[in-house]
């Protein structure tokens, strides 16, 4: 193998496969990159033997080869590098690194022993804007949580249908539900797809292509998932993700999202952001803030207090529809669903919480904006 | 050689030509799918670890099976389901804080149990204690013991706890056994979208598959015709196969109207157990186990006051500890007797909580599924006849009413056939144990209504 790159763009793909490969006590070689030259492409991988991550670029080649070399040393040294021209070249296993005055050599293993990434069918795909489906799982991808006993809801709920995406996250406290509405020529699906991703690789995936132009390809198969970006100057995939599914099914949520409301409240997002975060300074060890609903004089009172601390008291105009209530939350969790639904509005977003008894779920929605919804379980009121 | 051997053979051999890193990571899970006519279907855990196989292995795994069995011709590799979900059943963590979950996610979707029921929190006395051991010797021994053990006491008194308890330890004991509790309502639910959709077999066949049947609530089903029938079936299919049923209600199985004789007769056949009411020593053990699981404790006097104004209900008995929880966690200090009293006053002065002579009338009527009109109206008919002095008893005990007001009350009855209404009703009620009980249910309900 031989080839000449230039530093940023071997800086660009090594960062990009580097965050996976983990330190492995079973299989040492999963902290390694797989580096492989072939047909004038350089291509780079990594595993964790959950997320398997490709990515590729065009270089000037003189022989092709493989080698695998520790993550953490080649990041690390590529990283300090002018950005000037590098030249890879191996020998027997070592990777010769060459850049203006630095000359490096670099232990390498032997690429056999690499893991194989598996194959995702290609048949069946949508394709959308990257940063689009990188925003919108954003607002889901913190809601879920590790959990050994219930390994469906630890991951993100994807549902794929001709003209519809909906993700959704749940730690059974809170459950946040995006719908995204699709291209009809953009999604090539035979069938309906309901499928659970790991939240580690959803996070990855927000990471990798988050900041990325141009749109991003998803191809469904059994037990993988497929992430690909194109590269721009041929047609050949720039970054891959691939990921397995959690087996199971998904708690069937729809049910546990109240049709009806007793109380709804229309307020001003930010301003009630702000309140629940004064509230939240004086709020005890369980972060319990109590809301108290007024129809008659259309206000939202807050409430919350500390022994050791003191207490807060504070009100907000609103628009109340409905019977009064009192009911308290994990300020928390309503900040976190506060701050999505706020999150990229650029006008002044107004928010609608609708409230039935203090024991029962309440309901977050932007006003006006039916696609993302946020339900959050109270505290048991005192 | 079955399938096993012949995979224990191959993972015998192929350990000395790889190695021991590489052996545990890519053949763990594996096993042998499917073996015939010459083509072996090897099932692996994931798909990394079936590129791997087929690419790294495939030719040395196919060398020693052609080597044990010369007619193997080919090796297909696929992604196995992970048989390990199986063993894993849910633990229980009990929230700290009063932190509400969306609870519809813990629930066991193919059994439908709530993991928190167990029989480690159930608390024993004297009123639950026939009932608590046969449910015992059910879940240890299903289907043997007691067929069908039917459970029957009034509301917030732990029907659902106990035969919740009995499936979740059927789990643990046994964990191939397939256990599905239902709620009578939903059972009528799923007769008639069974028949809605022409598929009255499947929904039959799908409760004969199992092992161990607990319908709650089955007072519900009375009046309703065809579930009954329907579960009539099932019932003969599954107590014919010496699987376990365990049924719960409200009253006694001779005190459901409109319950098919048929079946009546076998929820007698087995082993009846009632929960009555908890004695003062054992709602104040519940006060205490339940104070030690939320973490706190409260002075004697303060559950003494708790357990002796809640008598009936061991639901409420918790309500009222959850106030005083929440007082303690607020205030940060232990409640005194008086706070505790002032805490308490508006639960125990709730206007349901206070019985007048129109729901006492309404609640026998509908005890004995009679209309009120016919209780108040003058037929002598002999089904009429002893609920009206029931209803009679009941407003003299509970409302200390005048016999003239009670007269008054029944269609202006003369206060003399008051009199004689109470006086038979008590006494029948020191010969008729079934008597006692039927009013002991309906005083359960009149209060808790």
């Amino acid at each position: 193998m031989k080839i000449t790159i230039l530093k940023d763009k071997l800086k660009e793909g090594v960062n990009i496969v580097e965050k996976i490969s983990s330190k492995s006590i079973n299989l040492p070689i999963l902290n390694n990159i797989l580096i492989s030259v072939e047909k004038n492409f350089l291509n780079l991988t990594s595993t964790d033997l959950e997320v398997g991550i490709r990515w590729w670029a065009l270089v000037k080649m003189e022989k092709e080869g493989q080698v695998a070399v520790p993550s953490k040393i080649l990041s690390g040294f590529i990283n300090f590098l002018p950005n000037k021209l590098v030249n890879l070249e191996l020998k027997d296993l070592n990777l010769k690194i060459e850049c203006e005055n630095y000359q490096n050599l670099i232990k390498g293993v032997n690429p056999e022993d690499f893991p194989i990434i598996p194959k995702v069918s290609t048949e069946e795909k949508i394709t959308l804007p990257s940063r689009v489906f990188c925003r919108n799982l954003a607002s889901v991808v913190d809601i879920a949580s590790f959990s050994s006993t219930k390994p469906e809801i630890s991951g993100i709920y994807f549902l794929i249908q001709k003209d519809l995406m909906v993700m959704a996250a749940t730690d059974s406290f809170r459950l946040g539900e995006k719908r995204v509405y699709l291209e009809p020529d953009s999604v090539n699906i035979s069938k309906d797809y309901s499928l659970i991703i790991p939240q580690k690789a959803a996070k990855e995936i927000i990471n990798i292509f988050g900041e990325k132009e141009g749109n991003l390809t998803i191809y469904f198969s059994s037990n993988q998932i497929l992430f690909e970006t194109p590269l721009s100057e041929v047609s050949h995939p720039q970054i891959q993700l691939t990921s397995r599914l959690i087996e199971g099914d998904y708690p069937n949520y729809q049910e546990i999202i109240p049709k009806k409301y007793d109380t709804r409240i229309v307020l001003p997002i930010h301003e009630f952001i702000d309140q629940i975060k004064l509230a939240s300074l004086f709020s005890g060890k369980i972060n319990e803030i109590k809301l108290k609903i007024d129809p008659v004089k259309n206000k939202i009172s807050l409430f919350s207090q500390n022994p050791d601390i003191g207490e807060h008291q504070s009100f907000l105009v609103a628009k109340v529809e409905g019977k009064p209530c009192e009911i308290s939350f994990n300020y928390r969790f309503l900040l976190d669903g506060l701050l999505n639904i706020a999150s990229g509005q650029e006008k002044k977003p107004e928010v609608v919480l609708e409230l039935t008894g203090s024991e029962k779920p309440g309901v977050l929605r932007l006003k006006g904006d039916e696609s993302y919804l946020y339900l959050v379980m109270p505290i048991k009121s005192s | 050689m079955n399938k096993e051997e012949i995979w224990q053979a191959v993972l015998a051999q192929i350990q000395l030509n790889i190695s021991q890193a590489n052996f545990a990571t890519w053949f763990k899970d594996t096993s042998i799918a499917s073996y015939k006519e010459g083509e072996i279907t090897v099932s692996t855990p994931n798909s990394f670890a079936k590129e791997w196989l087929e690419n790294k292995y495939g030719k040395i795994i196919f060398k020693i099976l052609y080597n044990l069995d010369k007619e193997i011709k080919e090796v297909k590799y696929v992604i196995g389901k992970s048989e390990l979900k199986v063993l894993k059943r849910p633990q229980i963590s009990l929230p700290t804080a009063g932190q509400l979950e969306f609870e519809e996610f813990k629930i066991d979707k193919e059994t439908n149990l709530n993991p928190r029921y167990m029989f480690e929190n159930f608390v024993v006395g004297p009123f639950n204690e026939l009932a608590h051991a046969a449910a015992w010797a059910v879940s240890k021994k299903p289907g043997l013991v007691y067929n069908p053990l039917f459970i029957y006491g009034g509301v917030g008194l732990g029907k659902t706890h106990l035969l919740q308890s009995i499936g979740n330890a059927v789990l643990k004991n046994f964990s191939q056994k397939k256990v599905n509790y239902i709620p009578a309502e939903k059972f009528t639910t799923g007769v008639v979208s069974s028949i809605k959709n022409h598929d009255v077999e499947g929904f039959k066949n799908k409760y004969q598959a199992i092992d161990v049947l607990i319908l709650d609530d089955v007072q519900f089903l009375a009046g309703k015709e065809k579930t009954q029938e329907e579960f009539f079936h099932i019932f003969n299919a599954l107590y014919e196969n010496n699987k376990q049923i365990i049924l719960s209600s409200d009253r006694p199985p001779k005190a459901i109207p409109a319950l098919a004789e048929r079946l009546r007769s076998r929820f007698e056949g087995g082993m009846i157990g009632d929960i009555s009411y908890p004695d003062y020593e054992t709602r104040i053990a519940i006060l205490k186990t339940k104070s030690q699981e939320k973490g706190v404790a409260f002075p004697d006097e303060v559950l003494d006051y708790i357990a002796s104004n809640i008598q009936r209900n061991i639901r409420e008995l918790e309500g009222g500890l959850n106030r005083l929880v929440a007082y303690q966690k607020i205030n940060n200090r232990t409640p005194n007797l008086d706070i505790a009293k002032s805490l308490l006053k508006t639960l125990f002065l709730s206007p349901n909580k206070v019985a007048n002579h129109k729901k006492i009338i309404q609640t026998v009527a509908e005890f004995y599924d009679l209309k009120e009109k016919e209780i108040i109206s003058s037929s002598r008919k002999k089904e009429v006849v002893k609920p009206r002095q029931v209803a009679m008893f009941l407003l003299r005990e509970i409302l200390k009413s005048s016999y003239p007001f009670i007269g008054r009350k029944f269609g202006g009855k003369d206060h003399t056939t008051a009199i004689h209404a109470c006086e038979k009703i008590v006494r029948e009620l020191e010969n008729d144990e079934g008597l006692t009980n039927e009013i002991d249910l309906i005083k359960q309900r009149i209060f808790s209504a």
